[in-house]
């Protein structure tokens, strides 16, 4: 243990007597069982995706196959007639536009209402942070048709803004503690050297808070990845985002499992790789901010 | 332009922009809602929407389906979310050791969070399977008999609550981690100099001090298993015989297969009040005390 005094840091060793804690051994046991139990889906649908059609329904399942790519070919280029582009494009739009509208929208107004006086300004912050807990699916009678009246159905549009509504909050849970940390000195000074406040708030605080805009555009671009309700019921064909083609399979499952499992592994890939080389982003973002 | 009218200026640009999305896409689909279901609003009808007052909100009252749903929704939120806390809890734990590599194993536990939850249930609808899912493989294994976990009426929910577990587990880990981490050690020491015994220090000292962080991640998990509807679209569609027929998975299927929007749009508004008032709570509770700073 170290004892700081005043002057010098000093090295006590105290033997350390914990009675009531694990075992290191126990601890490692726990820990990888967990983290295997926590792998073994992904192995599943990972193997199952290389398998052959015998292989796939074989009983006892087999552990050692030979891999063919013959069930990405098929999600890739035949399945549903025209393959997976489409929906991968469709997927990726929506993602990366609605991503980028949350991020900055939602870093723009936890901003305006963390520094400026704005009427009801307090309750206006506490609305957008409780909209986190709507459940899209009591929303999604109305905003269907909201959608259809606009003749916005089966747009990319409507997915844009519906997303942007829904992620915006959890930029604002994220963005609040990164806006708090900036010294409102930095601020002033700007001021007084001439820039106005929304030049301050472009040039002086989005470059302080890069972090966080990086936390809330993966978690934002993950949960628009995801979603699949409010995608399937606003969308049939040509804004089809990855979910709905996945969920279109679901009626011919019991015959072509394969390609079905190559479309899931290529849905969940990439975020599956964000979430690991990201992992130290992601964190502050699941918590709410409230972990640094 | 003056200092206050410049303020208030780029105040209105940077606050109006997220406002106008949210009244147009939040506060008015709510009022649209309640609106919708003071009609007979069935797409399938031939006839124009109509005014019916209270009647789909009686109806409710009467549903059996309704109450089976509201019921099968309490089920799994208890069941998930209580396994769930209590594993999380004791896992986050486990992970709070310098040993070296635990860090790496507790950042790769968490990759079911981020999973698309339409691959999830597709994935574990697939492990399940009564002829050739890996999960009866093990359970032959063993010397058991095979299971029907998706057509018997208690495995399927049972499978449910399984596959969100595996998903969720990690989250509540992370954040009772998290918690555990920023508690100050020094007041640790200074017990156990004191001499109060391991069991003392945890009763006494590391819950009550947790006790936030479990509370928010608590409702967190609750809120968000209440609105689960991807699981049950690719497990078990509700069934058999409405055993997994959740509230989300009642609702959608009422106003998208029956087309009958009006009785969907009251169930919405009775799920946006009960969210509503558990949010609140929830979020004043965040804001003010903090969890872990």
């Amino acid at each position: 243990m170290t004892v700081s005094t005043a002057h010098s840091t000093v090295q006590i060793n105290v033997p350390k007597k914990r009675r009531n804690s694990l075992g290191d051994y126990t601890r490692y046991l726990i820990a990888s069982g967990f983290v295997g139990f926590c792998l073994f889906p992904f192995y599943i649908i990972i193997s199952t995706s290389l398998k052959s059609d015998a292989d796939i329904f074989a009983w006892p399942p087999v552990w050692l196959f030979e891999a063919t790519p013959e069930n990405y070919y098929n999600a890739l280029f035949v399945f549903g007639g025209e393959g997976i582009f489409k929906y991968l494009i469709n997927s990726l739009v929506v993602t990366g536009i609605s991503t980028a509208l949350a991020v900055g929208l939602g870093a723009m107004v936890c901003y305006g209402l963390t520094r400026f006086k704005v009427v009801a300004g307090n309750h206006l912050f506490f609305f957008i942070l409780s909209t986190r807990f709507a459940p899209p699916v009591a929303f999604v009678v109305p905003l269907y048709l909201m959608v259809q009246r606009t003749g916005l159905i089966d747009t990319h549009l409507a997915l844009i803004l519906i997303y942007t509504s829904m992620n915006m909050s959890l930029v604002v849970w994220v963005m609040r503690g990164f806006f708090e940390a900036i010294p409102i000195e930095i601020e002033e000074a700007a001021l007084i050297d001439g820039y106005t406040r929304l030049q301050i708030f472009r040039k002086v605080v989005l470059p302080l808070v890069k972090p966080g805009l990086i936390t809330t555009s993966i978690l934002s671009a993950i949960m628009a990845w995801n979603e699949f309700l409010i995608a399937t019921v606003m969308t049939q064909n040509s804004a089809a985002t990855l979910p709905v083609y996945l969920a279109g399979f679901s009626g011919s499952m019991g015959l072509e499992w394969g390609p079905y499992l190559a479309v899931g592994t290529m849905a969940v890939a990439p975020i599956m790789i964000f979430t690991l080389v990201l992992q130290r982003h992601l964190v502050r973002g699941l918590t709410f901010g409230a972990v640094r | 332009m003056s200092q206050r009218a410049e303020a208030r200026r780029a105040a209105t640009v940077l606050v109006a922009p997220a406002i106008i999305l949210l009244l147009a896409l939040n506060i008015f689909p709510i009022i649209y809602a309640a609106y919708i279901s003071l009609h007979h609003w069935n797409l399938a009808s031939p006839n124009p929407p109509r005014f019916a007052g209270l009647f789909n909100y009686e109806e409710l009252l009467i549903d059996e389906r309704f109450s089976n749903s509201l019921m099968v929704s309490g089920q799994f939120i208890f069941l998930a979310v209580g396994v769930e806390l209590l594993l999380g809890f004791a896992l986050a734990f486990v992970f709070n050791s310098k040993l070296p590599g635990l860090d790496t194993l507790r950042k790769i536990s968490l990759l079911p969070v981020m999973a698309m939850p339409l691959v999830v249930g597709l994935t574990w609808f697939y492990m399940l399977n009564e002829n050739f899912g890996v999960t009866n493989w093990i359970l032959t294994v063993f010397g058991f008999d095979r299971q029907p976990f998706l057509t018997d009426q208690t495995l399927a929910i049972l499978s449910v609550v399984l596959t969100d577990i595996w998903q969720w587990t990690p989250f509540v880990t992370l954040v009772i981690f998290a918690a555990l981490q920023s508690l100050p050690e020094y007041v640790f020491e200074a017990a156990r100099m004191d001499g109060l015994t391991e069991r003392q220090i945890f009763f006494k000292m590391t819950l009550p001090l947790l006790r936030p962080a479990i509370l928010v991640v608590l409702v967190i998990r609750a809120v968000d298993a209440f609105r689960m509807i991807e699981l049950i679209f690719m497990m078990t569609k509700g069934g058999p015989a409405g055993a997994t027929e959740v509230l989300p998975w009642y609702l959608y299927t009422t106003g998208f297969l029956s087309l009958n929007l009006g009785y969907a749009a009251a169930m919405a508004v009775v799920m946006i009040i009960v969210v509503t008032l558990v949010a609140q709570v929830l979020v004043r509770k965040i804001v003010n005390q903090g969890v872990m700073e």
